[in-house]
């Protein structure tokens, strides 16, 4: 990544450099790594489809399940590339903010779930659920821009990204504390349940996931009109392209920024009523490892662009439902799924070595 | 209120005083902590700390000078005792019209939605007695704490210094009542008049005398103490001469301790000790480097499961126990040096690929790492040597002859000599070459290249020393507890080793001891504390960053950059707005320890 540094070694420098020294080492060692990756994934997929471990349905379920999580990933993976784009740092409790949304629409759809609402009238139900997830999460995210974030907008890069990890403990554990370690039950209306399926284009899939890919690309929409359409969204492009500038032109940018982080809580509260419903639990700790993916999502797809984190997404919730049993089980390693976290994570490094911009961001080199 | 500005300040103070008091009775905190005393029957830490003092410090941050048109204002005595008791009057208000809404929906609905608010905290809050009585009196006391904290920032330092340390040594030895007893009982002397036996805490009359005693050395430390100074410095016969004897001082303590203290405080020091190494480990990384590595526990991990593999743990299974795929039967002190050896290959190859990776971006990549590490370790791929997530047991406790370091005590010396020799590493890399070049990396990078500083050389380089420091910190973990499984091995160990380094200060070797002690000691003597351990973290990272970023005993270079930028915008602001209150005032904790 010879374009990241752009510093030309010193005469003086040069002149002593040997010859090993101008070999392009890190050119090498990057193209050996992607042969070598490249090498894995053909030899592990063609010896996993070659052995018939799954057949043609289990693979259709994991890729449809991949689309459903990759449409959770894509709205928590928003919050992060929004407040990325004006603040320039990683909001690390994001994912605590979707866990609040989820817990805060819990108490609610239990009550209608008792009351009998969430059956007879599932789509005011819904309707309100999603709503009230959104308000829990939209308020969490505003108070940590204001306790956490607001001091610290001139500090030095590493404390802000300290205080967001301070902030994700604190609030896990605030949950903790409120609500208890244990996992809830998360209901779902009846013609949503596990066993209800649509058929469309040919396609049968569980209703709840039909339902969580269709939010997705509702919410996506409207944060693009949002951001691209109105006078709001044109001030938050302005103070994520410069703040200062921003402020001269008469923009707000404590306002703006907090719009930010407000649009980023109503995704995430989204999110969280998607994720209590797919996976039908909430607890305390369900927000770090989709918050962990979501950033990954953001950065795999290019953080700051709004399209390459919803394509993140989608592409991660793919990669990690089809990648483990696709990959690992033509190396015969047992329970694949238990190294989901390596593929992730695996997936974010390469990302930065490679394409540190991600698929739709710029390669600029301010970024990484 | 005469002074401008402070109706307004004792208003917020008052709501945030108040959301303190209710966020922690809501999360638990005044519940778990109320049955332990720190003094008599009455005053538990619960009542202390969550109740007692949200009042005190509102009212004390309500009345702290303020910038009027250029000019420092300090209310008056009269003022703000009366602004203090506004503010606790706001606070005792907020509370009360809380507890008063939990009644009103019944506590059984609210308990449904919040756990902790149940019956017992609202017997806490009403003290035991009736509703009524209970609360009037605990209102009246947090007016009169409020109108205290106003009167405490408006009094001279040398009125405020005894006080305020007094207190803290009562609430202080309150908490350590788990080991000062028993260090009496130990040396034979009687104990009864200063600790209560029923309660556990200190008595009534011991904490009069120790406020006594606390508030009296301060006094006159404050008046003498330049003078006391001059004496040691003279009777060692110079400055460095009383460096060198304060070490030495240090050093026999040290070794004393575990003689005074009984069998749980040499565990804890255990504890501390390994967390001491891990803090000096991450400490190069992230303090002299300024390389933020969020997996820190995946050198834990290697140092931990090496060691079990090579001085020959055993893998458990549901046919019982199993050697391991690679069975060694090395002595620990034979293997350490392998493990060490492993550590920073491991931290090379962590490290390479991130090099050329921004400050936040490689936070996320190498906490990656960490998770990568833990589910290999864990996994059952890689069953047959490290045993999954059962893990390994019967690690053999290291013998030299016959001394078994699964005794907390010799453990303890175990640990003592290498957390010695890793801050003699730390101290002699700060001050070399080496400590210079990651000084001028961390503050520029490609200022650093240009004069010939290789980033690369030296950010690997820090991967590798701080990862094998922090595997022999693993390496010990193993030793000490004999088994290992997954839960030991979270993400969690990295961010308690960076809330240590945080804490203490980055960059500062004292810094991290005293992080240590702080964030793994309290809990491990309050075992009430636990379930609340990664709540103070947390609050911790955040309050630490915000209101005081070098720590507690600051590095004074790492101080400079903390502050650099942040004094620039504070004279740039302070320009344009003139005559606002733009000037930070320090945080009332950074008094005393400065």
């Amino acid at each position: 990544m010879a374009n990241m540094t752009g510093v030309q070694p010193a005469p003086a420098a040069a002149a002593s450099l040997n010859r090993y020294a101008r070999l392009p080492w890190r050119r090498i060692i990057q193209i050996a790594l992607a042969i070598g990756i490249t090498l894995f994934v053909v030899v592990g997929s063609f010896r996993t489809l070659q052995s018939n471990t799954y057949d043609a349905s289990t693979w259709k379920d994991f890729v449809i399940l991949g689309v459903a999580q990759g449409g959770i990933y894509a709205l928590i993976a928003l919050g992060y590339t929004l407040v990325y784009g004006v603040l320039r740092m990683i909001n690390f409790a994001h994912g605590e903010v979707f866990m609040f949304g989820a817990f805060g629409s819990y108490f609610f759809a239990t009550a209608y779930a008792s009351s009998g609402f969430l059956n007879r009238n599932p789509v005011v139900a819904l309707a309100i659920i999603f709503l009230v997830a959104m308000l829990v999460s939209c308020s969490v995210a505003l108070l940590l821009e204001r306790v956490a974030y607001r001091p610290l907008r001139n500090a030095p890069r590493l404390v802000p990204l300290i205080t967001a990890i301070g902030a994700s403990l604190f609030l896990q554990n605030t949950a903790f504390g409120l609500w208890g370690p244990q996992a809830r039950a998360y209901p779902v209306p009846n013609i949503l349940s596990g066993d209800q399926t649509w058929t469309i284009l040919g396609i049968t899939m569980q209703r709840i996931q039909v339902v969580v890919i269709l939010t997705a690309i509702i919410a996506v929409a409207c944060l693009s009109l949002f951001v691209s359409k109105t006078k709001a969204g044109r001030s938050i492009r302005a103070v994520a392209q410069d703040r200062e500038i921003a402020s001269l032109m008469g923009i707000d940018v404590d306002r703006t920024i907090m719009l930010t982080f407000a649009l980023g809580g109503l995704l995430a509260g989204v999110a969280g009523v998607q994720f209590g419903m797919t996976f039908g639990q909430v607890h305390p700790y369900i927000g770090f490892v989709p918050g962990i993916a979501a950033f990954t999502a953001s950065v795999l797809g290019g953080i700051g662009s709004i399209a390459g984190a919803a394509l993140g997404g989608l592409i991660l919730g793919l990669l990690e439902s089809v990648g483990p049993p696709l990959l690992l089980t033509g190396f015969h390693i047992p329970s694949p799924f238990q190294l989901k976290p390596v593929i992730t994570f695996s997936v974010l490094v390469l990302v930065l070595i490679f394409r540190p911009g991600g698929i739709l961001g710029s390669d600029e080199p301010d970024k990484v | 209120m005469r002074t401008p500005g402070l109706g307004r300040q004792v208003v917020r103070a008052g709501l945030i005083g108040a959301t303190a008091i209710i966020y922690c009775a809501m999360v638990g905190l005044i519940e778990q902590l109320d049955p332990r005393k720190i003094v008599g029957s009455q005053l538990s830490i619960a009542g202390v700390l969550f109740l007692g003092l949200p009042p005190i410090i509102a009212a004390y941050v309500a009345t702290r000078p303020r910038q009027v048109r250029g000019e420092e204002v300090q209310p008056g005595i009269g003022e703000a005792a009366l602004a203090g008791a506004l503010v606790g009057l706001i606070v005792a208000a907020i509370t009360m019209a809380a507890i008063g809404l939990a009644n009103l929906l019944g506590i059984d609905t609210t308990r449904n939605i919040f756990k902790s608010v149940s019956p017992t905290l609202l017997g806490i809050l009403y003290l035991h007695r009736s509703a009524v009585s209970g609360l009037a009196i605990l209102s009246v006391v947090i007016v009169l704490l409020g109108a205290f904290g106003g009167v405490l920032r408006a009094c001279s330092v040398g009125v405020r210094r005894p006080i305020v340390i007094g207190l803290s040594s009562v609430v202080g030895f309150g908490m350590l009542q788990r080991i000062i007893p028993t260090a009496m009982d130990q040396l034979g002397l009687p104990k009864a008049w200063l600790y209560s036996t029923t309660y556990l805490g200190l008595t009534w009359f011991g904490a009069v005398l120790t406020f006594a005693v606390a508030a009296g050395l301060t006094v006159l430390f404050m008046r003498k103490g330049s003078q006391m100074q001059r004496g040691i410095v003279w009777m060692t016969g110079g400055e460095r001469q009383a460096r060198t004897a304060e070490v030495i001082v240090l050093v026999v303590i040290l070794l004393l301790l575990p003689f005074v203290a009984g069998t749980i405080l040499s565990q804890i020091l255990g504890s501390v000790g390994i967390y001491v190494l891990m803090g000096l480990g991450l400490n190069i990384v992230v303090g002299y480097a300024g390389l933020l590595d969020l997996g820190y526990v995946a050198f834990f991990a290697v140092g931990a499961y090496i060691t079990g593999v090579l001085t020959g743990g055993l893998l458990i299974t549901t046919l019982g126990l199993k050697a391991p795929a690679f069975h060694g039967g090395l002595s620990f002190f034979i293997a350490l040096p392998i493990v060490i050896l492993a550590a920073a290959l491991v931290g090379v190859l962590i490290g390479a690929p991130v090099l050329r990776l921004r400050g936040d971006y490689l936070a996320i990549v190498t906490l990656g790492f960490g998770e990568i590490a833990r589910a290999l370790f864990t996994s059952d791929w890689l069953k047959d040597i490290f045993g999954g997530t059962q893990g390994l047991t019967k690690i053999p406790a290291a013998p030299i002859g016959s001394l078994d370091f699964r005794n907390p005590r010799t453990f303890y010396y175990l640990v003592l000599v290498f957390c010695i020799l890793a801050a003699y590493i730390a101290w002699r890399l700060q001050e070399s070459r080496v400590g210079r070049a990651w000084n001028a990396m961390r503050e520029d990078e490609q200022v650093a290249e240009a004069v010939g500083v290789s980033s690369t050389r030296y950010k690997l380089l820090a991967f590798a020393l701080g990862g094998a420091i922090g595997a022999v910190g693993g390496a010990l973990f193993a030793v000490q507890i004999g088994s290992l499984n997954d839960a030991s091995f979270t993400i969690l160990v990295s961010i308690t080793t960076l809330a240590i380094v945080i804490l203490g200060g980055m960059g500062s070797i004292p810094g991290v001891v005293v992080g240590a002690l702080v964030l793994i000691g309290v809990p491990g003597l309050l075992s009430e504390f636990q379930a609340y351990q990664l709540l103070v973290y947390g609050a911790v990272l955040m309050a630490v960053m915000i209101l005081r970023p070098q720590g507690l005993i600051p590095n004074v270079r790492r101080t400079r950059e903390l502050h650099e930028e942040e004094r620039a915008q504070d004279k740039w602001a302070g320009d344009l707005v003139g005559d606002e209150d733009v000037v930070a005032e320090p945080s009332p904790l950074g008094e005393g320890s400065g």
